[in-house]
Order: structure tokens, then sequence, then C-alpha cells
């Protein structure tokens, strides 16, 4: 606050008289570069947007056909189902990888850090790949002691069916991204938030629920937010365990109607833009009541 | 399903359980085999085509000198487990989700329902992915695909193919192209084509790409995932022609006739080439000993005509084989 | 003065950081209802001692009791054995903390910030929590921002917050570590005056500082620490008017 030391007079204010100073206006910096970069991408955006109107190559009557089609809609309650199914699995997961992660045990931590580091190095083609054809490399799943006798076995193809299959590849990898969002929200929490937490005694784990938790989430939710939106999109590949989710259903419509094959990529895009509209809504709702509280 | 049970009732049973086929794949399966006259299956085949086929109802007596061929496992579990590699993206009109926007069908689905209906075995369909399908096949999960499956010599040294089908290739440009195949490769040079790799078709090409080079023209060849990316490389210019098996390339021109980048024929080939000869087959995991029994079941359709009525139904006549035959010479393992 | 009656006793702290030894044998002993002001440089180790009296910090050796029970261990023959954290959790409900950094929830309001202790630990009722945090924040002047949220508040409000929040277990000790270092000048008087407020009211104080007017004017005991050592400890008149140790002068001209 006194890091200005200089008199005021070192920097000429008394030079001019004190009445013109008060009288002058002062005249905000032109911008002539932004109206014109605004006047062309205006122009551009208009084209854009009557060519995607008029132009015939989009067959928007065929657009309108597909879009609530019944067979596109399984194809959508494929993509939802296995979103949310895998958004909660691969949380808990997440969850689960970083607390072991930022435990005190070497062994839980070095686990932890192996599955982290392995799950986002594969493909997640390549898993589900991997678990598709499982039954090739494990015909059956047995139950029991572990290297020791089974009470149960299950023949893998009827345990399987290709929505377990998609989920469990989805969560797998899913989890591995969750536990690095996971465990940067719990380390956003400070030292002095822990450290007050057991000066007052809370017992452990209403610090974890009340305390750390909470805090955490405003880190976590928005990360988290972005990963399923790239889930959502991820589900485009399940058709490589023989499900059919939007995508999947839009490329078999495509080679049953070869015509449609533009305006069927069209309703898939439409899809997708909205289900992530939505999931933006929904992530900028459960911010702001995560941020009560903070400065207002 | 208890095998005495089958035992004991088998002739009426194999018509019944055809009714009320479960759905397994994907796309579920096709369930429009009509109960008959005890031993006989009604298969309706061209269903659900989308103006592919025309549908025709084919009465089928089980043979139970064939039956008696089957590996016991197969007669005794009742069921003919068929891989279909057509997802996501099938190929009409050989294997695709037919017009009611759910069910599989195409040529190759039919001929497998009329091969099971032979056999006495309850058809169910896997429809994966095109290397699922083999997977599917390698792992017991399915004991047979019908999917427009090229005998090669590379695949016999893992499977065992019952020969089927003939293949004969169509030149795909847009219809606002002038240009067109008379069989002189020359009038390929300088163009853009795309292929399906690891397939007759590209070998064939390939041999006229090497020729070209020879005289000091080239042909510029390219690889697309499905035929809906062909379509749209062939609708924004990306390639001049697509050379794929002549009854898909007609059912795209069919198809996109009222669209706004409506396609032709532009020559045809035959899929058997200069030295080649390409069949399509029964692909059954080696030494199974399905193949056998399913070679001697088209054998009994191609003989009672049924096979003919099949092809006709799917304006595939051009394509049929004189017999079908275990591991006939394929395409040679090695494009050098 | 008798080992019994002390509120705190540190007995031979040593406590090593890698191969610094910032505690180096240290004893310690604050009398009931006394304010003990913990004096010295930066690194002396002050903070080291006040933290491993509600085993914040490990000690490597030594024991700390407070009120005459052992703090963080257990005897176990001749050796001190670690409690569960769980026991420890316990303890620390009898030990107030002040930090320097306020360390408020900061999703909480104030109100809730000052009951959540006593109804996590299972020591009063919701209602009963409220009503004593209520009365907390009146006696530190902040009775009307009982449902602000800290960011709202200024920081020597929110030192007062903390206060109250340690206050609410009715702990016997409060521990304050430099309770006045992190505010703008202006804001020292107003945190000061709620700890002056406390003293004579019956509670142990022990307070880590750079306030050597606060010490003179509030201290029963002063205690001046250097090196992970005391090196000078006595009533404020002694050690910052007449001090001995050559040390403490040094110190002492410095800061005054």
């Amino acid at each position: 606050m006194s890091t200005s030391a200089e008199p005021a007079e070192a920097i000429g204010i008394t030079e001019s008289p004190h009445r013109d100073l008060a009288a002058q206006r002062v005249i905000p910096l032109r911008h002539p570069g932004r109206w014109i970069a605004t006047a062309v991408v205006v122009v551009l955006a208009a084209q854009f947007v009557h060519g995607l109107a008029t132009n015939p190559f989009y067959q928007w009557g065929r657009f309108g056909y597909w879009f609530a089609r019944p067979v596109i809609l399984r194809g959508l309650w494929v993509t939802l189902e296995v979103t949310a199914l895998s958004a909660v699995l691969g949380l808990l997961g997440g969850v689960v990888l970083a607390l072991a992660r930022l435990s005190h045990n070497p062994v839980l931590r070095t686990v932890s850090w192996v599955y982290i580091w392995l799950f986002r190095s594969v493909p997640l083609i390549v898993v589900l790949l991997i678990l598709f054809n499982f039954s090739a490399l494990y015909r059956t799943l047995s139950l029991g002691v572990p290297f020791g006798p089974s009470f149960f076995r299950f023949d893998e193809n009827k345990l399987a069916t290709e929505l377990v299959v998609a989920t469990i590849g989805l969560s797998l990898n899913e989890a591995a991204y969750a536990a690095e969002v996971v465990r940067g929200g719990i380390l956003s929490v400070g030292r002095g938030q822990r450290e007050a937490s057991a000066a007052l005694g809370l017992p452990r784990w209403y610090q974890f629920r009340r305390i750390v938790l909470p805090q955490a989430l405003r880190a976590i939710v928005p990360a988290y937010v972005n990963q399923l939106i790239g889930l959502i999109k991820g589900t485009s590949l399940v058709f490589y365990v023989s499900l059919l989710d939007l995508f999947g259903q839009v490329q078999t419509m495509s080679s049953t109607y070869p015509g449609d094959v533009v305006p069927l990529l069209l309703v898939a895009t439409a899809w997708y833009v909205i289900l992530t509209s939505l999931v933006s809504l929904a992530q900028y709702w459960i911010e702001r009541r995560l941020r009560a509280g903070e400065r207002g | 399903m208890s095998t005495k049970l089958l035992r004991l009732a088998v002739p009426v049973l194999a018509a019944g359980l055809l009714a009320s086929a479960c759905s397994s794949g994907a796309s579920g399966t096709k369930t429009d085999s009509a109960p008959a006259a005890a031993g006989t299956t009604v298969v309706r085949v061209g269903s659900l085509s989308n103006g592919a086929a025309t549908e025709a109802d084919i009465t089928v007596a089980q043979q139970d000198a064939l039956r008696a061929e089957l590996p016991a496992a197969i007669r005794s579990g009742g069921t003919l487990k068929v891989a279909v590699g057509a997802l996501p993206a099938g190929f009409p009109p050989l294997a695709f989700v037919g017009s009611d926007q759910k069910t599989l069908t195409g040529s190759e689905p039919d001929l497998a329902r009329l091969v099971a209906a032979v056999l006495g075995l309850k058809p169910t369909f896997d429809n994966a992915t095109w290397d699922n399908m083999f997977v599917g096949i390698d792992s017991g999960k399915d004991a047979v695909g019908f999917a427009n499956i090229t005998d090669t010599e590379q695949r016999k040294q893992k499977y065992d193919f019952a020969s089927y089908r003939e293949d004969n290739l169509g030149f795909e440009t847009l219809k606002s192209s002038t240009w067109s195949f008379t069989g002189d490769y020359h009038a390929l040079a300088g163009k853009t084509v795309a292929v399906a790799s690891g397939t007759n078709q590209e070998k064939i090409l390939l041999e006229w790409q090497s020729k070209l080079r020879t005289e000091g023209k080239d042909i510029t060849i390219k690889y697309y995932p499905d035929s809906n990316a062909v379509l749209l490389a062939l609708t924004s210019g990306k390639i001049d022609i697509y050379l794929g098996p002549n009854p898909g390339v007609a059912y795209q021109v069919t198809q996109t006739s009222k669209s706004p980048n409506p396609t032709r024929i532009a020559g045809e080939y035959s899929g058997a080439g200069e030295t080649l000869q390409g069949l399509i087959g029964a692909t059954t995991k080696k030494d199974s000993g399905l193949a056998k029994p399913i070679a001697d079941a088209v054998n009994y359709l191609i003989q009672n005509g049924d096979y003919g009525k099949w092809l006709a139904a799917w304006n595939l006549s051009t394509e049929a084989v004189k017999t079908s035959q275990v591991n006939p010479p394929g395409l040679p393992a090695s494009n050098s | 003065m008798s080992t019994l009656a002390a509120a705190v006793e540190v007995r031979g702290a040593s406590k090593w950081f890698g191969a610094h030894k910032v505690l180096d044998e240290v004893d310690l002993t604050v009398c009931p209802g006394h304010v003990t002001v913990i004096i010295g440089p930066s690194g002396a180790g002050k903070s080291t001692l006040l933290r491993a009296i509600n085993h914040l910090e490990k000690l490597d050796a030594g024991r700390v009791t407070v009120n005459g029970v052992l703090i963080g261990v257990r005897e176990h023959g001749t050796r001190l054995k670690e409690l569960s954290e769980r026991a420890i959790l316990a303890q620390r409900a009898e030990i107030g903390f002040v930090f320097q950094a306020f360390n408020l929830f900061p999703h909480l309001t104030v109100l809730e910030n000052v009951a959540a202790a006593p109804v996590a630990t299972g020591r009063a009722t919701k209602t009963e929590a409220r009503e004593r945090a209520l009365e907390l924040l009146a006696q530190v002047g902040l009775a009307e921002k009982a449902e602000a949220y800290p960011g709202q508040l200024s920081g020597g409000q929110q030192q007062r917050v903390a206060i109250a929040r340690a206050l609410a277990l009715r702990p016997g000790v409060v521990l304050f570590d430099e309770p006045t270092s992190a505010l703008d000048p202006e804001l020292v008087g107003e945190v000061l005056a709620a700890i002056r407020a406390l003293a004579g009211g019956g509670t142990t104080l022990v307070i880590v500082t750079h306030e050597i007017g606060f010490a003179r004017e509030a201290a029963d005991r002063v205690v001046f620490m250097d090196a992970g050592r005391i090196v000078e400890e006595g009533p404020p008149g002694e050690v910052l008017d007449r001090p001995r140790h050559p040390r403490t002068r040094e110190f002492l001209s410095k800061v005054l």
C-alpha cells in the first residue's frame, strides 16, 4: 500500500491547472479491429446457417423422419443406460481407487497406481474387445475361494450380456479417470481443513463426509462432468460388444438405407448435442448449489 | 432344454421351437418360420428386405440322414448357433437389419435358416462386428458363420468352409459420373478407388495396380471401414469409384436413387477374376465336423431346387454354385 | 508448584525434522487458569511445541499430559505407545486450538462452524450446540454474523469465530498458534481483545505470538524459546524487562 513512495509533485500533476483537469473527459480507446472481426464472423455464420438450411445434401425431410424413430430412440436409451450405469459405477470405483491412492498402506497405494496407469494407457476400444473376447480366454467364471475350490460356476456367455460387458468395460475405464479427478478434488482441500477437523476431535468419517468431501466436490464436479461428456461419446464404441447405442443404430440404419447416410449422421449429432447440453445444464445447476457460501 | 424330451419329440419340436426362437444377438432373431407338417419347416426368405428381395415361403423337410452326420453335441443341443458379422453397419442385401428397423435379415441368414431346417436344428443368430464374428466361432460361442465370408487359404488354417455362393463384383460411381468399365483395367488409370481390405476384390485391384505401374500409370486405392463411409466418400468426391460385391452395389444404387447424390453401376466384373476363384462359404471351426453336414444340406437344397428359389428371392441367381464343397481351393494366403 | 496441579505438562519433548532437531528435550509446566505466552525467533520450535500438546505433531521422545492425562500415547511397560486415532480425537475435544490461518470450514455458516464439533462428537444435541454457539458468538461480538459464511467476514472476524469454535467443546486448555500473524495490523486489536477476555475466566491459555506488548500485559508467564530449547521463563516483568539470558536480550532488542 505504501509502495508508491513518489510524492505527487514528482509525477507532474501540478503542471496543469486544476480546473482543466476536472473538465477533461476521458475518451475510451476505440477498437475498430473488433468491429471488423464481428462483421466477418456474423456474415460467415449466417452463410453457414443458410447453407445448412437450404442445401439439399442435408435432406432435412429425412432428418425429421429419423429423429424420433423407435430404432433411434432404442439406441438413445442404450446410450443413456450405459452412460448412467458407467458414470455411477465409475465414480464409485474412482472414489475407492482415490482413497487407496491416498492411503498410508503402500500395497493399496501401489495397486491403485498400477490400475490407474494401466487403464489410462489402454484405449477403451481395446478394453471392450478384450472383455468381449473374455469367453475365448476364460470359458467360465467361478465363485469361490481364490485359488481354491469354487462353489458356483457361470458360463461366461450366459452371464455377460452385451449391456453388462459394455457397462463393465466403460466403468473400468471410467474409474481410472474418476480416481484422478476425485484424488485431485480431495487434495484441493487444504491441509488446514484437516488439521482444524482433527484439532476439534471430529470423528474421522464425519471429517471426510462433512468437511473434506463437500469441499472436494467443488473441484470434482466440474472435472467429472467433463469426464461424463466424454463418456457419453465413448458409448459410441459399444457396438464392438454387439450392443447398439445411438451411433450404432445410426450406422446400421445407414447401411440399410444408404440414401439417408447424411441425415442419419445429423440425427446422431443432434441427439449428442442435446445430451451434452443437458449435462452442462445440470453441471451449472450443481455448481451453483455447491458455491453457496463462497464469497458472495 | 432336456435332451430326453428332444429325443422323444424331435419332429414336432424342431418346428415348434423355430417359431419360438429366442433372441440372443443385438438385432434379435427372425422368427418367420411357421410350423408345418411334422418334420417340415416353412422358411420365409426375403422378408423385410427394404426392396432388395421378393418374399417367398420355402417348405423344407428335415433330412434325418444328414442330421445323423452332425456332431453329437450339436445334434443333441438342437440349436445351430449362427454368427453374422454385420455390426455396426450391415451389408445389404447379404446381411443387414431389415425394414422394420430391428430384425436381422438378408440372404445369408436366410440360407442359414434353410440349412438349419434341413438338419432339424433351431437357428439362433449372434450379430457382431466382423472381427468378433470370428472370435465367436473360435471360442465356441457360435458354431458357424453365414456372412459373405470368402474362402481363403489363410482362413482355412483355422476354419472349415462349406461353399455356397460365388461373388460378382460391381463398380459404383456417382450417377453424374461418365466413367464406365467394360472389362479393361486401363480405364482405372489415374482414378481413386475404394475397396474393402482383405477381400478378393482388393486382390484383383492390387493386381491391376501393379500392372498399371509397370506401364507408368497408377490407381490410388483407399480403404474405408464400411459401406456408409464409402458412400460418404463417393458423394463428397474423395473417391471416384467403389469396387465391391455386386449385390451390395446394386442395393446402394436402388436405395440412393431418390437421394440428392444418386449412384449407378458403372460396370461389372467376375469375382472369380482372371486367375482367382472367389467362393463364399459357411465358416466353422476347424475339425468341428460341422462343415460336411452343412455342405450336404446345401447340396440337398441345390438338388431339390430350394437353393434356386432362395437365390431368386434375393435376385442373386447369377451367383449360384453347382455344388457345395468342403474346403474348396481358396484365395492364396499371400498377396505377393 | 506441584506437578499434579499442572494443566499442561511437557517433559523431555524431542522432535526431529530429518536431521534437524526442532525440539530438544523441552520441559514446560503450565498452571491451571494461567495465560502462558511463548515467544522467540522464527524456527525456534514454538509452534511445534504447541502442536505437540494436542498431538497434531508427534513427538519422537518425551511426553505431554493435559490435566493429568497422557496425550496421544499410553504407557506400555517402560515405553510409550501411540493411541488409536479415535482415542486421540477424543482427547483433543479437551484441548481447543486456534490456528494462524483460522482454518474455518468455508462451506459451513459461522454458526455451523461453531456448533459442528459438539454435535459430531455426541456431546450436545443440535439445539444445545446452537444455543451455546450463539452465546459464544455474542461473547466475541459476532452474534449478528451467525448465518454468514466465513468468506464474507474480515480476517479479524474469522479469527474471532475460530476462537468461539475452539471454545465450543468447553476445553480446559486453549492453544493459540500465532493467532494474529495472518491479520492486517488494524485487525490485530479485536482478536487480542477477544483472547484477553478469556484470560482470568478459568481457562488455561497457551499462546504463541510475536505481540510482545500483549505478552507484557496479559501473560502470567512468558516463555522464551530459541533453537528448540526453552532458554528462559518467568513472569513478564522479569523475562521481558530484565532478561537474564543474552539470547533473550538480543531477541527483544530486535522486536521492541
